[in-house]
């Protein structure tokens, strides 16, 4: 699993992520098991999983490229394009539409110019919407990057693209 | 066994079936589509459902096992609103193009639209439309037709084992699909269409050519590997559209060889008519010319024959006849890819079933790449091994499987001996011997490691030897063939029930050859050795290349240099070339025949497709032949004919009593008293060569075919290649090399490759080696440019 | 169990540590009782007895389906010669469903404890918790526990000398709603997209990669230290028969208070919504409650007054599902609710089944054009009988789940439907 025989492209995991990996391939019965964490750390290392680092990936585990394949399409969280630097992922099923998730869309890509799955020109941010968050008690719900928000409103979201953008401009 | 109630009606089943099988089983009618009896289930389609008294919800019937006293309906109303609800489903995004459509007549969307369909679609949504794939030469993808079965999925990665067909995206966004930029490599690959229930996979080949209904259909045995697959062939007119496998023959499936070949009985490489050279070019000839002019060449000269097996076994005889009526002192060669004529411990064939050998507890093959020899039995070895039953390998390269095999030895062919005596030493200790170790382990000098895992492999209760090409190839073949009786002998195998001798044949009916022609055969690089020294007036060649194929063509190219050649065949091939007659005989899906495969089992053709031109049975030419030059015609007719090898070769002797063929295997050969130790060799050169049969380019019939050529180039490797340590140690790297062998010296292109065995010259186009394929062993000089 | 050593006093069982700060951490979390009564477990208890435990206590499956627990346990075939898993569903992925988020937030070592007991009865060597994607936070919560507890020899080798050893791996889904049933959660543990397969065979025969192995919810196994430590016939006098315990239900929607409430079984629909949710937003009654998560079908206010026990519930038509309580008051569009859900189920649809992959795919797009407007009287044929033959037709039960909010809109709201198509002509 040496660095050199993986790949010779920008697309390669460090020496700590292999090792890593080695440990956590450890932890399950079969090599495979430890596909969808090793495609987290792609995500983490590269930004989105390209079809090199597919291959990439392939290869470390010693799996075909087409296993890698139907796992990155089967799972939502799993992108193959670059998004922005950060990802709005609102939730509009029921609890949250209940409580104006659509509303709430409708404001972001309006303050954004953008509509539902576009990135804006500057790169900065991705509007998406999304399935459940498993958090309706907290309704409407809007990941950052992930991290939760809850009872969001229009005015959290309108100050939360200025900090932003004033981070980017600086 | 389990007692159920199908619609009333009470049935037996094994336990554990599903209720789909049981359904078939009794004749019971259940619409299906992701189901196929080789694949594992999917139950992906719910086509099957039927109700089970009890049961609150309907049940796939596929995926639900039988249970005792289970009553089981499979047509009430409330199922057909099911099915033909299912249908509506699979049908809101299919585009229903069945005029354009090959799989039209043939389709089992179109035919369970009729049976179990509503008369009206109420889909009012736009349709989706889905990006084609590459699945190789033979296999065109129209993936919007397609109904996500799961067949060709399960089939890729099951049976052909190459699974580069999964399964992308979800919801209906989901679809089949393949590495793009990567064709499929499968040499099952033909198979597709004929599993695909729709018309997403369709053989490329006969795209647009023909609809199933405009076929007639001919059942006959494929010769173009000693698998002897039952096949159909679709003809149109007297054409071959298309050759398929036939339900519920041994094999579900057939390869590609056998299945693609079928455009070389179309092509310009066929002799369909006599010709005669006349000024140095063949020309048509009538059959009375041509004869006149064989009979001035041959009559009352000394001859050597050459023939191929994939004759049927009456034209086989019919050659040992006409040899006997007119040339009762010429040597027969048969075989282009064995050196050593001596008798075989063990004669060639199997002695197990490949259901046999599948069973087994071990299997070992010696020396072979079974992927292109032997698909179909690959296959068999691919599904035990996902079974996790073992399949270890010794061999000259790590011929690439499509399996994991669970011990992997490469060694050289001059190893062989030393592998042997490891294994005589290793199962001798564990206090099993047979008369003969002794002298067999100290007639070796050295122990070679790969031993060991032979000796592992026989120490189980049953162990399937798989012996090959690389040691039947080999020039002390007989002495080692003698040493794997002995080791079977020794660990118990070589008993009547348990016997796992399993010598893998060049072509088809070689049970029947030995018998026919035990006496009077020799090698054909003796046959030519003889014809060069000015032994022989004449050669005739009997459906065979010699120069296309096999281990001689230096040897017969300087041999027909010499005499005149009479070639008797269906295709030219490259020997056409020194041909001074070409007399016609039909290929084997024209003729009523009889052929035994290398398990022994026997398939008599009774309804051939029309000849294309002017050509004969082979054993009406064999006959002519005699009758013309003079000789006392032994037979006349196929009853005849039959009867002649009925006692040359007694176990055929039911062979054509329809109720007794199914019961005969022909059984290989047992020669007793041929212990032959084996010699040792003196290095003169370093490497030892070995060349690899492809099933896209070997044999004269595969190499007129386009089809198969243009698959052949997708899977080519460099001509000729070395393990990397083999150049460096020589300080040398890929590049054109001088190679000198006992022919002398050529300038090759020589790559590298981990996979092949330290210390091995590795042909792997036959044929564009040249005269590297005649030598058995070879160095390399360094860089000529 | 912790604040108080009086059984009796237990009000909330998964939640009784909830409220505690920093009881996520092992210090905090063992000063109030965790794993005080894991080495006598370890010491005492055998298979027999705490399979015998958890049967006596009533206690069903949190995670949906209400299959009693115990049993589950005990059709795992013993010395097969395999290995037996056991795997932690957090796949927490039906809509209005939050409860398992809180468990491994707040308090992770309670869940922890519950899978070492349950995986010393089952002789597990490995177990596994499959965390939703989205629950990076949670995961990481998990994950720090994990590390705590193995320091602590409470994983790994020979947990506390007892000589038993357990490992615990907590693994990230990737957004697929899917995922959380069962085998579908196999498939995606053993690294390939999250398909269901077909039973028989039952995971718990052949389950991760064809060995022994038990699925169970994350409110189920946080359950099992009370009921080891106080008696199955403890847990079995909370609630009523055949429905004991407590449950913790998910209330969203049109209330007042949303949240996660542990209330024991038997407690009516009405009281959680009044007297814990602090009532609805809009008027007196609810116009249409789902009880049990987006796939269970709709309840009117008819059924107000329902208990909420796995019977009652059924009797009621719908079911009790995973606790998920959507609520909503008259100002509701069940037309947009329900095309809502079309959408979630056809986006969530794994692709296998026909009627499932086909079907949501179809039932998305006829909603999309009657909630816009543009709906046909014929749509409604077509609605009823495309939802009709999807559901108990096909592997999973995802496609009953997408069936059921069709198939109540038009059972309770048909006028509502077709005042839609009005729409249209006007
Ligand atoms: C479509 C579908 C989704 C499911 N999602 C979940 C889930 O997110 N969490 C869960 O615990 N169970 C879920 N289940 C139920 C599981 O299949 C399984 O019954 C449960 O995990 C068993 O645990 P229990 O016996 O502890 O309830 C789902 C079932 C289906 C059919
Ligand atoms: S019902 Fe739907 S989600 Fe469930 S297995 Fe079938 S296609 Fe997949
Ligand atoms: S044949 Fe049973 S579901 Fe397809």
């Amino acid at each position: 699993m040496s660095a050199e025989s993986i790949c010779s492209d920008a697309v390669r995991f460090s020496d700590e992520r292999l090792a890593e990996i080695k440990t956590l391939v450890a932890r399950y019965p079969s090599a495979q098991s430890a596909l969808m964490p090793v495609l987290y750390m792609a995500q983490e290392d590269f930004g989105y999983i390209s079809m090199d680092a597919q291959k990439m990936i392939a290869e470390v585990l010693g799996l075909r490229l087409m296993q890698v394949r139907e796992v990155v399409t089967f799972y939502t969280m799993f992108r193959e394009q670059p998004c922005g630097t950060y990802l709005l992922e609102v939730c509009t099923n029921a609890g949250c539409m209940l409580n104006g998730a659509n509303e709430l869309v409708a404001h972001m890509c309006d303050s954004l110019g953008i509509n539902v799955g576009e990135t804006t020109p500057d790169g900065l941010f991705t509007v998406t919407e999304v399935e459940c968050a498993g958090a309706c008690g907290g309704a409407p719900v809007v990941q950052v990057n992930n991290a939760y928000h809850e009872k969001v409103t229009p005015e959290f979201i309108d100050a939360l693209i200025t900090e932003k953008r004033a981070e980017g401009a600086e | 066994m389990t007692s159920l109630f199908i619609n009333d009606q009470e049935v037996e089943v094994t336990p554990g079936t599903s209720i789909l099988e049981a359904c078939r089983e009794n004749g019971v009618d259940v619409p299906y589509f992701c189901y196929h009896p080789e694949l594992s289930v999917a139950a992906n389609c719910r086509m099957c459902l039927v109700e089970i008294e009890g049961w609150k919800k309907p049940a796939a019937s596929c995926c639900t096992p039988v249970s005792e006293g289970m009553k089981v309906k499979t047509a009430t109303e409330s199922l057909e609103k099911d099915r033909q609800m299912v249908m509506e489903y699979l049908l809101i995004n299919h585009p229903l193009d069945c005029p354009v459509c090959d799989q039209g007549g043939g389709c089992k969307l179109q035919d369970y639209a009729i049976e179990h369909g509503a008369s009206k679609g109420r889909y009012a949504e736009p349709k989706r439309a889905v990006v084609n794939y590459d699945l190789g030469p033979f296999v065109n993808t129209c993936m919007t037709r397609c109904i996500h079965c799961t067949r060709c999925v399960r089939f890729a990665d099951e049976v052909a084992g190459t699974g580069d067909i999964g399964i992308l995206n979800r919801s209906d966004h989901m679809t089949i699909n393949g590495i793009v930029e990567e064709a499929l490599e499968s040499e099952l690959s033909g198979n597709l269409p004929d599993i695909c229930p729709v018309g997403a996979l369709l053989d490329k080949p006969s795209l647009d050519v023909s609809r199933p209904w405009e076929m007639t259909h001919h059942n006959s045995t494929c010769t173009q590997c000693p698998n002897g697959c039952d096949i159909q062939i679709e003809s149109r007119g007297d054409e071959i559209m298309r050759i398929q496998p036939v339900e519920g023959s041994p094999e579900p499936w057939i390869c590609d060889r056998g299945r693609y070949v079928y455009d070389s009985f179309r092509s310009d490489h066929r002799i369909l008519e006599p010709k005669v050279r006349r000024d140095g070019k063949l020309e048509s000839a009538d059959w009375g010319e041509a004869f006149s002019r064989t009979s001035e060449l041959l009559k009352g000269k000394k001859v050597g024959i050459l023939f191929s097996p994939y004759w049927s076994v009456e034209g086989q005889t019919s050659i040992r006849l006409m040899r006997d009526a007119l040339f009762p002192d010429a040597r027969v060669a048969y075989d282009l890819h064995r050196r050593d004529m001596r008798a075989f411990a063990f004669e060639e064939g199997l002695s197990m079933t490949t259901a046999q050998i599948a069973d087994a507890d071990q299997v070992v093959v010696l020396g072979c790449d079974l992927r292109q020899r032997l698909p179909l039995l690959m296959q068999r070895l691919r599904k035990r091994g996902n079974a996790g039953k073992p399949v270890s390998r010794i061999g000259a390269m790590n011929y690439r499987t499509n399996m994991d095999i669970s011990n992997d030895a490469i060694i050289r062919p001059r190893d062989w001996p030393a592998v042997i005596a490891r294994a005589m030493e290793q199962v001798a200790q564990m206090g099993k011997t047979a008369a003969g170790f002794d002298a067999w382990v100290g007639a070796v000098d050295g122990r070679h490691e790969a031993g060991k895992l032979l000796a592992d492999a026989l120490m189980s209760d049953s162990c399937a030897l798989l012996v090959g090409e690389e040691v039947r190839g080999h020039a002390d073949a007989a002495a080692l063939i003698y040493g794997l009786d002995l080791l079977m002998r020794a660990c118990g195998h070589a008993e009547a029930d348990n016997d796992g001798r399993n010598l893998i044949p060049e072509g088809m009916n070689t049970q029947v050859l030995s018998a026919t022609f035990g006496d009077v055969r020799v090698s054909a690089g003796e046959l030519f050795a003889a014809a060069s020294a000015g032994e022989l007036d004449a050669l005739i060649l009997v459906g065979s290349d010699p120069v296309g194929d096999g281990l001689f063509p230096s040897a017969a190219k300087a041999a027909l240099a010499r005499v005149p050649l009479v070639q008797v065949g269906a295709v030219s091939g490259q020997i056409s070339e020194y041909a001074a007659v070409q007399l016609p005989a039909a290929a084997y899906a024209e003729i009523e025949g009889t052929f035994v495969n290398m398990e022994g089992r026997i398939r008599v053709a009774g309804n051939p497709i029309k000849s294309l031109g002017q050509e004969r049975p082979l054993w009406k030419v064999m006959m002519r032949m005699v009758q013309v030059m003079g000789g006392e015609v032994p037979v006349v007719n196929l009853d005849e004919l039959r009867q002649a090898t009925r006692e040359r070769m007694p176990a055929l002797a039911g062979a054509w009593d329809a109720s007794e063929q199914d019961s005969i295997l022909v059984a290989p050969g047992r020669n007793k008293g041929n212990e032959l130790l084996p010699v040792s060799v003196s290095d003169s050169f370093e490497l030892d060569v070995v060349s690899r049969y492809s099933l896209y380019r070997e044999g004269m019939w595969a190499r007129a075919s386009d089809l198969l050529s243009e698959a052949g180039n997708i899977h080519a490797m460099d001509d000729v290649l070395v393990h990397p340590d083999t150049l460096a140690k020589a300080g040398l790297s890929a590049g054109e090399h001088t190679v000198h062998t006992f022919l002398g010296e050529a300038s090759y292109y020589i790559g590298v490759r981990d996979d092949v065995s330290p210390g091995v010259l590795f042909v792997a186009k036959r044929g564009v080696g040249g005269d590297l394929s005649d030598v058995s062993a070879a160095s390399i000089k360094g860089g000529s440019q | 169990m912790a604040i108080s050593s009086d059984p009796r006093q237990v009000k909330q069982i998964c939640f009784d540590r909830i409220d505690i700060p920093h009881v996520n951490t092992l210090k905090v979390a063992r000063e109030h009782g965790a794993y005080e009564f894991l080495p006598t477990v370890l010491k005492d208890f055998d298979t027999a007895r705490i399979i015998d435990e958890v049967k006596t206590s009533g206690l069903r499956g949190r995670g949906g389906a209400g299959f009693p627990t115990g049993l589950k346990w005990s059709f795992v075939p013993r010395n097969t010669g395999k290995p037996t898993y056991l795997l932690c569903n957090a796949d927490e992925g039906e809509p209005g469903t939050f409860k398992d988020r809180d468990i491994m937030r707040f308090d992770p070592h309670l869940l922890i404890e519950g899978m070492i007991m349950a995986g010393f009865a089952l002789g597990v060597k490995d177990a596994y918790i499959y965390v939703r994607g989205e629950f990076l936070h949670e995961a990481q919560v998990m994950n720090a526990a994990i590390d705590e507890a193995y320091a602590a020899n409470l994983l790994g080798d020979d947990i506390l000398g007892s000589g038993y050893s357990m490992n615990l791996t907590v693994h990230r889904g990737a957004g697929a709603y899917i995922c959380g049933e069962e085998t579908a959660l196999i498939e995606s543990l053993e690294g390939k997209p999250g398909r269901p397969r077909f039973k028989p065979p039952f995971p718990a025969v052949e389950g991760f990669y064809g060995c022994p192995t038990v699925v169970n919810n994350v409110e189920t196994l946080a359950t099992v230290p009370a009921i080891l430590k106080f008696g199955g016939d403890w847990h079995a006098s909370i609630g009523i028969p055949n429905n004991t315990g407590c449950k913790i239900f998910s209330v969203s929607g049109h209330v007042n208070k949303p949240g996660n409430y542990e209330v024991p079984m038997g407690t009516s629909l009405k009281t959680l919504i009044e007297d814990y949710c602090g009532g609805l937003q809009h008027g007196s009654v609810p116009k249409v409650v789902i009880p049990g998560g987006s796939s269970t079908p709709w309840l009117t206010a008819e059924h107000y007054d329902t208990p909420l026990t796995y019977d009652a519930m059924m009797k009621a038509g719908s079911m009790l599902g995973s606790g998920a309580i959507i609520v909503m008051d008259e100002t509701a569009d069940v037309v947009a609710l329900s095309r809502r859900l079309a959408h979630f189920y056809a986006h969530e649809s794994c692709g296998q089944c026909t009627p499932c992959r086909e079907g949501t795919g179809w039932l998305k797009r006829i909603m999309n054009r009657v909630e816009s407007g543009q709906g046909t009287e014929e749509d409604i044929q077509v609605l009823g009988d495309a939802a009709t033959h999807m559901a108990g037709r096909t592997i999973c039960a995802l496609a009953d789940g997408a069936a059921a909010p069709i198939l109540s809109m038009l059972e309770h709201f048909p006028e509502e439907v077709r005042a839609r198509l009005v729409e249209k002509a006007a």
